[in-house]
């Protein structure tokens, strides 16, 4: 029953589900630095980049010599493929935590905004949530699961809108709007982690049912708050 | 300070996949090939052949028919002799011991090097028989049906015939009759493996059901096969060796040894443009 086969997908599974726990750690140091205005901890999220991306290039090279060697069609070349794109996911969600930490750096002596600060560890919560219902449903096929990340995303939409809005309202102190124009970008870091567990939401749903289609489509937006 | 830290967790070890393992670790060379050269007659069928095999790997050799691959693989057990225009040229050391020199006796050779040819060869006994044949002609009758139990269980086989071992071994199915001839061949304890197109008469499960063995015996032997199937190679063995054919000065054809290298890189980089248009299908 090709146990090589099976042994090879068994093992870049594994190693993609270490990367998302990877992911987590990032996401993790990257809010706590965030809210704290830890430089040093930044740094360290900026290093266990290295991690992540050797961990990424390993499962990449895996996926590509077992599609050399072992040809694996219907629901094993599926899975393989889901495996390549949630691999590229995870690696692109570290990314946003290396720019989160990045920013956290750069306004480091500034005294933050405790209702922000406040409004991204919500953010930040929910995107750990979203990361390991995206890595859950995977891990169970779950298409209901995968499904519900698109109410999660919403919230994450949300809460980044509101962001400008608080922003605005930080009034004329030079220092106090570039904090803020940097945070708009972490907000929008966020958000786009956020994104990425859909999309790994979305290589679920190809997995289960064989058709890929997007959760929601972006360039025909539902109406929104 | 927070005192947060994100690396107070032990950092996980990255998993290397096993064909990533690292080409500097400990082999065991069990055949040393060195300039072997061998001809029928005076037609030459391979050429120049140097490279090693190393225990407890499956290596496959691989390239286009007539480049001397059934040649080159009977070279490793002395199954050459019995062709009498057959000339060996060169050396092979099976661990530093020269195969070939005088006071070495074919038949050990060929109970420690044994063989499973592409059509499964049965003889008409039963199954029992058909295992136990070359027990009893090495003298290793001692512990018989245990003996033939191990091997057909180590070939898969023994779910299958447990209870008909005293029925004809040309009852079997086409691929329980290749298994038979595994179990025959791994019954007598021999240290390596050699299968010249095991699976090319079978149907697509009893292949994978024979690729499946490969992978388990490994553990115990080493293990040389020669396929046409290149996806069989990329699927079983750790190292692959291509062979293609030459056109000599004088006009006439011979095999040669274009690449040698861990398989995973001859399916995904190979060194040589002549290996690349064969494992894409572009060869001739
Ligand atoms: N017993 C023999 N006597 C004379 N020539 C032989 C003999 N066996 C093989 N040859 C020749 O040696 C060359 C190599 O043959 P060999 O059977 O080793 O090739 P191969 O790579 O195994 O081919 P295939 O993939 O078709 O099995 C061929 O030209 C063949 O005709
Ligand atoms: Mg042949």
């Amino acid at each position: 029953m090709r146990i090589t086969l099976q042994e090879d997908l068994d093992s870049i599974n594994a190693n993609l589900l270490e990367e998302g726990q990877l992911v987590l750690r990032a996401l993790r140091g990257a809010l706590n630095a965030l809210r704290e205005a830890d430089a040093e901890l930044a740094d360290e999220v900026i290093a266990f980049d290295d991690e992540i991306d050797r961990r990424y290039i390993s499962i990449e090279q895996g996926i590509e010599v077992l599609l050399a060697r072992q040809t694996p069609v219907a629901v094993d070349l599926r899975l393989v493929l889901a495996m390549l794109h949630t691999n590229l996911h995870l690696e692109r969600m570290a990314d946003y935590c290396v720019t989160i930490a990045k920013l956290t750096k750069l306004v480091a002596n500034v005294e933050p905004e405790p209702r922000m600060i406040q409004a991204f560890e919500e953010m930040g919560s929910r995107a750990e949530e979203m990361i390991r219902v995206a890595l859950d449903a995977f891990v169970n096929r779950d298409l209901e699961e995968a499904s519900s990340l698109v109410d999660l995303d919403e919230l994450i939409d949300r809460a980044n809108r509101r962001v400008v809005r608080q922003v605005l309202e930080l009034g004329p102190d030079p220092a106090r709007t570039e904090w803020g124009l940097r945070m708009i970008v972490v907000s929008r870091c966020l958000e786009r982690i956020g994104d990425h567990a859909v999309d790994i939401g979305e290589q679920v749903a190809y997995l289960v049912t064989g058709e890929f289609r997007e959760f929601t489509d972006a360039s025909h937006p539902v109406e929104r708050s | 300070m927070s005192g947060d830290t994100i690396l107070n967790v032990a950092p996980i070890e990255i998993a290397q996949s096993r064909e990533r393992r690292p080409v500097t670790a400990a082999r065991e060379t069990v055949f040393d090939i060195r300039n072997l050269s061998v001809s029928y007659g005076k037609t030459p069928a391979v050429k120049d052949v140097s490279f090693e095999i190393y225990r407890n790997m499956v290596t496959a050799i691989i390239g286009p028919s007539g480049c001397g691959k059934s040649t080159f693989i009977r070279t490793l057990n002395r199954m050459n002799d019995l062709v009498p225009s057959a000339k060996v040229e060169g050396d092979v050391l099976y661990h530093g011991q020269d195969l070939y020199a005088s006071r070495v006796d074919p038949v050990q050779v060929r109970r420690k090097i044994g063989m499973v040819f592409q059509r499964p060869n049965p003889f008409p006994k039963s199954i029992f028989d058909n295992v136990a044949w070359g027990l009893r002609v090495l003298g290793m009758k001692d512990n018989l049906k245990d003996r033939v139990q191990h091997a057909l269980e180590q070939a898969a086989l023994w779910d299958d015939v447990r209870h008909r071992l005293k029925k004809s071994a040309l009852g079997l199915s086409g691929g329980q009759q290749q298994r038979l001839c595994i179990a025959r061949a791994l019954a007598v304890e021999p240290e390596v493996l050699l299968m010249d197109e095991p699976a090319s008469s079978l149907d697509p499960i009893a292949t994978s059901r024979i690729e499946d063995l490969m992978h388990t015996l490994k553990r115990d032997y080493t293990i040389v096969i020669v396929t046409h199937n290149m996806q069989q190679a990329a699927r079983v063995a750790d190292l692959t060796a291509f062979f293609s054919l030459d056109v000599l000065p004088d006009g006439a054809r011979t095999g040669l040894l274009v690449e040698y290298d861990a398989t995973e890189k001859i399916f995904t980089q190979p060194s040589d443009k002549r290996t690349e248009d064969y494992v894409t299908g572009r060869f001739g």
